[in-house]
C-alpha cells in the first residue's frame, strides 16, 4: 500500500488523468485507480479531490440519469485541466529522475 | 434559503428517505456536521446530493456507507469543507440577521400572548370594561430574550460541531443533568425577579406590527 503521505500531491493529478481518458464518475474513478495499483482508494478519498479540481476549473461536472438511484455526477477534463496535467507530468518526470538517480546510481547522474 | 437551494433541499429530502436504517445514523451525523461548517447552504445541499447518490449506489451494490466515506467520518467531512469556498462576509451577516429576526419574532409573539395585559384586554373586551392597549416590557423579559437567543445559538453550534460524539459517549449522570437544569431555571427566575421593573410600555398593535415585521424580515433574508 502506498503511504497516504506519499500520495499527497500526486493523487489529485492521477484522478485528473483518469478523467482525461473519458467522461466518468466517482465510483468508476476509484475502481480505475485501484486497478492501476492505488489500493484502498475509496470514493470518499477522491470526493474532496474532485471538489477541488472542479473549483479550480480543471474539470467540469454534469448530472446524468443513472440506472441506480438519483442522477449521477459525470466529470470531464477542461482545457485548463489538460494544461495542469502536462505540467504535473513534467514535474513528476523530473522528480522520478531525481529519485532514481539518487537511489540507483548513488547520487552520480550518468 | 434561496429558491435554487430550497429546490435542491426538497429533492434531497425525498432521496434521504431511501437511505437504509443501517446507514441512516452515520449519514445524518455527516450532514449535521456539514450544517455547522463555514460553507454556504447551497454547497451543503450540493454535497448532500453527491453523498446521497454515492451512498444509494453503494446500497444497491450491497455495500454500506463506510465503503464510500471510509472509517473516519470527521476527517472525511473536514477534507470536504477544506475543498469548498468559505461563506462570504455578506452571507454571514445575512445569516446572523436572519436567525436574529426569526428568534426575536417568535419570542416577541410569545411575550404578547402571555402578557398579563393581553389577558386583561381580552377579558375586558368580553365584559365591556375600559380597554388598555399598553403592554409593559420589563427589564427581565428583555434580558431573558437576549439570553435565550445566545443560549439557543450556542446549543445549536455545540450540537452541530459535535455531531459525531453526541449521544455516543457515556450518558450524563442524572444528578448532573438535574443540577444543570436547576441552575438554568434559577438564573431565569433570578432575572425575572430582579428585572420586574418596567423598561417601557408599548401599544399592543405596535408590538404585533413589530413582530410581524421581524418575521417578514426573516423570510426576506432567508431567500437571499
Amino acid at each position: 500500500m502506498i503511504p497516504s503521505q506519499m500520495l499527497k500531491g500526486t493523487l489529485e493529478s492521477c484522478v485528473l488523468k483518469v478523467i482525461s481518458y473519458k467522461e466518468t464518475y466517482g465510483y468508476e474513478i476509484s475502481k480505475e485507480l485501484q486497478a492501476h495499483g492505488f489500493s484502498n482508494i475509496s470514493e470518499g478519498t477522491i470526493y474532496p479531490l474532485l471538489l477541488r479540481l472542479e473549483r479550480n476549473g480543471f474539470i467540469t461536472a454534469q448530472y446524468r440519469e443513472s440506472s441506480l438511484g438519483p442522477k449521477r455526477k459525470y466529470f470531464s477534463i477542461s482545457t485548463r485541466g489538460i494544461e495542469a496535467l502536462d505540467t504535473f507530468y513534467t514535474d513528476w518526470m523530473a522528480l522520478q529522475n531525481a529519485v532514481n538517480t539518487l537511489f540507483q546510481n548513488g547520487g552520480q547522474n550518468k | 434559503m434561496n429558491k435554487q437551494t430550497k429546490d435542491l433541499n426538497q429533492s434531497n429530502n425525498t432521496l434521504d428517505e431511501q437511505i437504509s436504517p443501517e446507514n441512516h445514523e452515520a449519514f445524518t451525523d455527516i450532514i449535521c456536521y456539514l450544517r455547522g461548517a463555514d460553507i454556504s447552504e447551497y454547497h451543503q445541499e450540493v454535497i448532500r446530493l453527491d453523498l446521497l447518490e454515492r451512498v444509494l449506489s453503494a446500497q444497491e451494490r450491497g455495500e454500506n456507507i463506510q465503503a464510500v466515506v471510509g472509517q473516519d467520518y470527521k476527517y472525511f467531512c473536514d477534507d470536504i469543507i477544506a475543498s469548498l469556498p468559505p461563506k462570504t462576509k455578506k452571507e454571514k451577516v445575512f445569516a446572523f440577521f436572519d436567525i436574529f429576526c426569526w428568534c426575536l419574532s417568535i419570542l416577541s409573539a410569545i411575550n404578547i400572548v402571555i402578557a398579563n395585559e393581553t389577558i386583561n384586554l381580552i377579558r375586558n373586551s368580553l365584559t365591556g370594561q375600559p380597554l388598555n392597549f399598553q403592554i409593559a416590557i420589563s427589564v427581565g423579559s428583555v434580558i431573558s430574550a437576549l439570553l435565550i437567543l445566545v443560549i439557543a445559538v450556542l446549543v445549536v453550534e455545540v450540537i452541530l460541531k459535535n455531531a459525531f460524539s453526541i449521544g455516543k459517549k457515556e450518558k450524563m449522570h442524572k444528578a448532573k443533568a438535574f443540577l444543570i437544569g436547576a441552575g438554568i431555571t434559577a438564573v431565569f427566575l433570578l432575572i425575572a425577579w430582579l428585572g420586574r421593573a418596567t423598561l417601557f410600555t408599548v401599544n399592543i398593535f405596535v408590538a404585533c406590527v413589530f413582530t410581524v415585521t421581524l418575521y417578514f424580515a426573516h423570510r426576506v433574508l432567508a431567500k437571499i
